[in-house]
């Protein structure tokens, strides 16, 4: 069948239609050479994205039958998806079509006008050859399962499993420990607005017992993990027996939480433990006890809160201890007002809306803040320097640290379970830090909580809940997925097995045939960039809608 | 006509492979501003820097570029994590490459360019330009007797 192809010029009001003279490129096309066995037709419209233009594309591509399309207007990154839509409605593969952008590459940088009219037609031109090696793609629908693995029992993963948790869609909660709660469940009080610490985790930890659709697997690990959004196939297993648990889930959600590091382990904490310097941890444990007291038993009548222990050494500030500090100052103020209380702090954090609040309430406690420049522990002896001041030293009954917030034990091994990045800092790495919060680098598995760096339990709370938006977004019970079409394919006879591809995959979408001796990639879990094209020594990779005939036509037409 | 001459006659042809995600938002964003840049370039798009493998850009040479351009996220900024670093390796190899087919390494340049950096965009091709319109025609263009 002869090629017919459409080339449709949009005016874009006046932004195509001032600056380029699209008589002349209407003009110039149908006598373009090497073009001979195609039928092109050139056409130009006011304003192809408009109700109006979409109806005229549609219409002219079933009136004139054209096997291809070419529309020369805006940027791929405006209107590519809206010229799709056309293509389906007029029943072409949108993979024959392409978008060719003289707006922003040729009337907008270009200012004079004739320079820029040329540029658009040697676009128009790369389009046009690019177009006639460009090949039919269909869209695969997949079956998904809506069910959720999360992984740890904290705030975060309670937080997520109840969110998650319906009638169509159950939550598998893996748990390491005997118990659910993680460490919110032993402070005595989160912060003074949030209520009792206790009372708020055992009310969730009911909630998720109580709820029919989450089932609670206590002292589980995840053992191993393949598959892809909407298709993981999980195994789970018992870390004080032999049980193992196969699952099939669409999503797994990372809340493994986070420990706090060894103050003793940094510079100038070095202290015994015979000494009264207690970790903030033990001091809760105590508070929701039998009250805060030394070895001896008595009460101490002086205490120094230490802030930022290892921060330094880090690289990263903890976000929650300030405030968690002013918590336990408290603590101490309640038990006797004449307990004498000085925070040594580097940085003051206080993200959020009532911290400031919360620091002039402890100001007002009588709370003697220092900002310093170095600290060191003797004993239960602190010796400073106050920023712009000298060395001093000050004796206290009691000493409290807090200690950074690292990444918890097993991070990294899961990291590797799961082929997902760490950070440099060895938390879970996001998708992206500002605008993709909790996705990974693997679609489908989401990490919220402390896992993925340090923070409290609000925020912890926020992002459990936004993932859960995410995955009832992404995951409908009963719907379908539509993996990437332009993806990466191997053809088999050039493949000599060196596995090349499979290293640079940040996806692991490539996996090795033992049998066949070469590399396979799984369409549904690439992405497209074309990476392993790049490193393939034997050119036996292929990108879909990316592919070098493709490439090299534009380029050839760009340099005619 | 005189050397000069010919020198302000040329206009060189420049190829940039740019990814999707980053420097083509950037050509996009400097386009919106209206900023001038010139004709000298042709942008190709790519997803990924890391898919422009050694075959296109000496293809390209070979056509006749007189320069190319390749361009994508910042380091750590890959909309596909690692890309821009593989692409960033290749480049160097291929470096060493175009010494031996007798073509200036320097018509070949790597940039990061982000999604907001239009004004940026502008400046990295038209000092290209400038830098590729003082080096003169691709010295390889047409020849087949390598």
């Amino acid at each position: 069948m002869k090629a017919k192809i459409g080339i449709y010029v949009c005016e874009c009001g006046p932004n195509i239609g001032e600056t380029i003279d699209i008589p002349r490129v209407l003009e110039t096309i149908p006598a373009l050479e090497g073009y001979e066995d195609v039928e092109l037709v050139p056409k130009s419209f006011g304003l192809l994205c408009s109700p109006a233009g979409k109806e005229y594309l549609a219409k002219e591509i079933t009136d004139n039958g054209f096997t291809h399309l070419v529309v020369a207007a805006c940027s791929p990154r405006d209107h590519n998806s809206t010229f799709i839509g056309v293509c389906k409605e007029a029943g072409l593969n949108p993979y024959l079509y392409k978008i060719i952008n003289i707006r922003e590459h040729c009337g907008w940088i270009i200012h004079d006008k004739e320079a820029a009219t040329d540029k658009a037609i040697q676009y128009i031109r790369s389009g046009i050859s690019r177009v006639l090696y460009q090949s039919e793609l269909f869209e695969r629908q997949l079956e998904i399962t809506p069910d959720v693995l999360v992984i740890g029992g904290g705030i975060a993963g309670m937080e997520a499993a109840l969110s998650l948790a319906s009638h169509d869609r159950k939550v598998y909660l893996a748990e390491k420990t005997g118990e659910l709660g993680g460490k919110a469940a032993r402070f005595a009080s989160l912060l003074p607005r949030q209520g009792r610490g206790a009372d708020v985790i055992r009310e969730k930890i009911k909630a998720v017992e109580e709820n029919e659709h989450i089932r609670v697997h206590l002292n589980t690990e995840l053992e191993s993990s393949i598959g892809f959004l909407g298709n993981f196939e999980v195994v789970l297993a018992g870390n004080g027996d032999d049980e193992k648990t196969d699952l099939k889930v669409g999503a797994i959600i990372i809340a493994t939480g986070y420990r706090m590091s060894d103050p003793g382990s940094f510079t100038g904490y070095e202290y015994a433990d015979t000494d009264e310097v207690y970790s903030s941890l033990e001091i809760e444990r105590m508070n929701g006890g039998e009250g805060i007291a030394l070895r001896s038993g008595a009460k101490p009548a002086s205490v120094a809160l230490i802030h930022c222990v290892g921060r330094q050494e880090k690289g990263y500030c903890s976000r929650i201890c300030c405030n968690y500090m002013m918590k336990i100052a408290g603590y101490f103020k309640k038990q006797s007002g004449a307990t004498k209380v000085t925070e040594f702090f580097f940085d003051m954090c206080l993200p959020h809306k009532a911290d400031q609040e919360f620091f002039d309430h402890s100001v007002g406690l009588g709370i003697d803040f220092k900002r310093v420049k170095e600290i060191g522990l003797s004993g239960t002896s602190v010796e400073f320097a106050e920023t712009g001041g000298g060395k001093q030293k000050m004796d206290f009954d009691m000493v409290v640290l807090a200690s950074a917030m690292e990444p918890s034990e097993d991070t990294e091994a899961l990291a590797g379970l799961l082929e997902i990045d760490l950070d440099e800092r060895g938390f879970f790495k996001e998708a992206h830090q500002t605008t993709d919060p909790v996705a990974t680098s693997i679609d489908g598995i989401f990490v919220v909580g402390a896992s993925q760096g340090p923070r409290g339990v609000s925020d912890s709370m926020l992002l459990a809940q936004a993932t859960a938006g995410r995955i009832r977004c992404q995951l409908k019970p009963g719907g379908k997925i539509v993996p990437e079409v332009k993806v990466s394919e191997i053809m088999e006879a050039y493949c000599t097995g060196c596995r090349t591809c499979l290293e640079v995959c940040g996806y692991g979408a490539i996996y090795f045939d033992d049998q066949k001796g070469i590399s396979i990639v799984n369409e549904a879990v690439c992405r497209g960039c074309g990476n392993c094209f790049g490193s393939c020594p034997s050119g036996a990779l292929r990108t879909k809608h990316f592919t070098n005939k493709q490439l090299y036509r534009e380029v050839t037409e760009a340099l005619k | 006509m005189t050397e000069k001459q010919q020198e302000r006659e040329f206009t060189p042809k420049i190829v940039g492979f740019l990814c999707n995600w980053c420097t083509y938002a950037a050509a996009d964003l400097a386009g919106s501003t209206k900023l001038e840049i010139s004709p000298a370039l042709t942008v190709i798009r790519v997803m990924c820097s890391s898919r422009v493998d050694h075959n296109l850009l000496l293809t390209t040479f070979f056509e006749g570029a007189d320069g190319i351009l390749v361009a994508g996220c910042h380091p750590g900024d890959c909309h596909y994590g690692k890309g821009n670093y593989y692409a960033r390796r290749r480049y160097a190899v291929l470096k060493k490459v175009m010494e031996g087919l007798g073509l200036e390494p320097e018509r070949l340049q790597l940039s990061w360019v982000s999604a907001s950096e239009g004004n940026r965009y502008a400046d990295v091709v038209n000092a290209f330009s400038e830098k590729i319109k003082a080096l003169g025609p691709n010295p390889i263009n047409g020849r087949s007797d390598f």
